[in-house]
């Protein structure tokens, strides 16, 4: 993972990518307790939207410095990292508001907490429902917090739906 | 409560424990995880090993 995170940044320094910021379940496991989890899922903002290869750039970045791409992925030391360009408000957003943690001494952005709750609000699937059931118990972000967010990004609905039926007594 | 709920609410108590430990340590078990499932899934009868493994987030 701390070849991952040196490579990110390298690609950020290198303008392949203007910013990024690590979600899905290793994001998750910064907040709660470690999770099952097959790649690194990480939120790319670009500085191109208008291409129709959005990844190439990145696939080309990886390859000249020895990542080969494997499946959906490319392999980065123990990891297969899997790029996902921000395609709305809400990811757009997690990226910027991302942390910078420290992983071994690398510099590595990950997506916060309520973020990643109503990332994984707006997927839906039974994963995700756990997700966000694994965040609010793990204290790292409120019920207000995630509803707040919700609202925010037009899923006050979905929040309200997901509250009474796992929530709600 | 019954051993078995006993025994659950053991379990469970550990996994919450695991949530005081360092990030990298975490994802270092995910690592340890992801690779006893990998062999488990090679050895199992039938496997299909030219079978990918969908994309998770």
């Amino acid at each position: 993972m701390k070849e991952l995170a040196l490579l990110l940044n390298e690609m950020c320094a290198a303008g392949v990518i203007t910013n990024y910021a690590l979600f899905g379940a290793v994001a998750q496991m910064r907040y709660t307790e470690p999770v099952a989890t097959v790649d690194a899922d990480i939120l790319v903002a670009v500085p191109s939207s208008e291409r129709l290869d959005l990844l190439a750039p990145i696939y080309d970045f990886c390859s000249a410095k020895g990542y080969r791409p494997e499946g959906e992925a490319i392999r980065v030391g123990a990891w297969p990292a899997q790029f996902v360009p921000v395609f709305d408000r809400l990811t757009t957003e997690a990226v910027e508001c991302a942390e910078t943690a420290d992983f071994e001494g690398a510099p590595l952005r990950v997506v916060r907490a309520d973020h990643l709750a109503v990332i994984a609000l707006s997927v839906g699937r039974a994963k995700d429902r756990l997700r966000v059931l694994a965040l609010l118990e793990s204290g790292s972000v409120s019920r207000a917090e995630v509803a707040d967010l919700a609202q925010r990004h037009g899923l006050a609905e979905a929040w309200k739906g997901f509250e009474a039926r796992f929530l709600d007594d | 409560m019954t051993s078995f709920e006993k025994h659950l609410k053991k379990d469970a108590a550990w996994q919450k424990e695991r949530s005081a430990l360092s990030w990298a340590e975490k994802v270092r078990l995910a690592e340890a995880l992801r690779e006893s499932i990998a062999q488990i899934r090679r050895n199992r009868p039938g496997a299909n090993r030219d079978a990918r493994t969908a994309p998770k987030r």
